[in-house]
């Protein structure tokens, strides 16, 4: 039977009930407080807060994507802190995770919605198809456009998990057979955050949900509609080889010193000058590496249009000039050329989001 | 820039203003009772700093380790009121690390509901033992 959300427990009455003690919550809390940037004695009033909600109701659909921002969010090794954000939501609806399915799954989302209208979170994941109203995705007879309008009229929020939700990402990528188009193009009467990423790091996802639920509103957010706690600084800014790239040390290729010295990772095509993300402190897999720390360069994947940008393999400024031009310099001069680079392939980025501005159309 | 005789990884000199700003808070929680806290995390510290700060702050009487959601561990420095409290997540990382400048911090105090909720499990426990007994 589908839950209908009314005379929902407390959390903390549904935490007692399972012999989760309030040290959990307030574990969580200052979790919480540390990955949002905010006051680590908020931690106390958060507990309080969230202990006092009810579950936060979430419908969660799936339209073009791959399920791994699904899989980023629910993959975990063992019971841990991370792992709370489960006990502070009720997912109603998740095709992939419900045990449910065809018409009882439907009706589970039709109920959730009546008996939270106005209230659920609704989590999206994957771009929408719009070309031929949208026939090149369905499910259960309608199509993934119809869905996301019927589900979106009732939500409180939207939250666009993952590149191709947020920006269209690879179902978007030229020649956009589908018509693929952000969330953010359909839904235009709703607040709705972007957690970008290819896949989006869970804690950016998890924060994002128990900061609505402990404060009812929205955390702050960046030109692009991303939460500044976890995309307010570049890869580049916070990258623990940023230094090498200051004093002008780079990899010219996978194989040379440069790279078995763990130099700057930029003339093999590294983005994370102009991507902003998470990942250099949060990293992946319990905080065990990133991309750039395995030894590859940042792909940008939490940026518009990260598959067309010209080739993972460029630097950003044989990217931007069409040449290696600019590249001795940043190798010459490290900072100061480099820095000019970025700005270019910063300018390069907001004329390839200008041009990306109508999605929908094949290029 | 300085170096750690020991490791001889790189030293900012951060550790002393950090210093500072435990002192000022640890003295407006004696006067005022006013608590305070530090996150680590949030500070752009080597491994060099955080060795050094540990050693400046030094260890005091108590030490507790908690299974609440992965491991918990809290230790009063060398001085009294001033608590290093680390959190590990997934894989044993650190999820979250801070100073607490409080005579106790919350996360070692039993929650009014969960001692609410333990004595009426205690007396249902000591009923089914009696009725077991009776029986």
């Amino acid at each position: 039977m589908p839950d209908t959300g009314q005379d929902r427990p407390t959390l903390g009455d549904s935490l007692a009930a399972r012999g989760i003690s309030r040290r959990s919550l307030l574990k969580y809390a200052g979790y919480l407080a540390g990955l949002m940037a905010l006051p680590p004695m908020a931690s106390r009033a958060m507990a309080e807060a969230l202990a006092g909600a009810g579950r936060q109701s979430v419908i969660w659909l799936s339209f073009q994507e791959c399920t791994g921002c699904v899989e980023s969010l629910t993959r975990s090794f063992s019971p841990t802190i991370e792992d709370m954000i489960f006990n502070l939501i009720s997912l109603d609806y998740s095709e992939t995770l419900m045990a449910a399915s065809g018409t009882a799954a439907e009706e589970a989302r039709l109920a959730a919605m009546e008996a939270n209208k106005g209230k659920f979170i609704l989590v999206v994941d994957g771009s929408v198809s719009t070309r031929d109203d949208g026939i090149y995705s369905t499910n259960a007879g309608k199509t993934n456009l119809a869905v996301l309008k019927e589900t979106a009229a009732e939500a409180a929020a939207v939250i666009s998990v993952g590149t191709c939700a947020a920006f269209g990402g690879i179902p978007a990528a030229r020649p956009n057979p589908t018509g693929a188009v952000p969330v953010s193009e359909i839904v235009t009467d709703k607040p709705v955050v972007n957690i970008s990423g290819c896949p989006p790091i869970p804690d950016a996802i998890a924060g994002t949900i128990a900061y609505f639920i402990t404060f009812g509103k929205l955390p702050e957010l960046d030109h692009l509609n991303r939460p500044r706690a976890f995309f307010g600084d570049s890869i580049h800014d916070r990258c623990y080889r940023r230094p090498y790239y200051d004093k002008g040390l780079f990899a010219k290729s996978f194989d040379d010193e440069g790279a078995r010295n763990g130099w700057c990772l930029y003339e093999v095509g590294c983005k994370g000058p102009v991507t902003y993300n998470a990942c250099a402190t949060l990293k992946w897999n319990g905080g065990v590496s990133f991309p750039i720390q395995s030894g590859h360069g940042c792909l940008g994947c939490s940026e518009p249009g990260f598959w067309d940008q010209g080739g993972f393999y460029k630097p950003l400024s044989a990217s931007v000039m069409g040449n290696n031009a600019v590249l001795g310099g940043a190798a010459a001069a490290g900072l100061v050329a480099g820095a000019a680079s970025v700005a270019m392939a910063r300018r390069r980025r907001a004329a390839a989001m200008a041009a990306a501005s109508k999605p929908g159309e094949t290029k | 820039m300085a170096h750690d005789a020991g490791t001889g990884a790189a030293l900012t000199g951060m550790v002393d203003s950090l210093m500072q700003e435990v002192a000022r808070a640890l003295t407006a929680l004696a006067e005022t009772g006013t608590r305070a806290a530090i996150d680590l995390r949030s500070l752009p510290l080597t491994p060099a700093d955080r060795d050094q700060l540990a050693a400046r702050l030094g260890r005091g009487e108590v030490a507790a380790t908690l299974d609440v959601g992965g491991r918990t561990e809290v230790w009063e420095t060398a001085y009294a009121g001033v608590w290093w409290q680390r959190h590990l997540g997934a894989g044993d990382h650190v999820a979250g690390e801070t100073l607490e400048i409080t005579p106790l911090p919350d996360i070692l105090q039993s929650h009014a509901d969960d001692i609410a909720a333990a004595a009426l499990r205690l007396a249902r426990d000591l009923h089914d033992t009696k009725e077991t007994a009776d029986a």
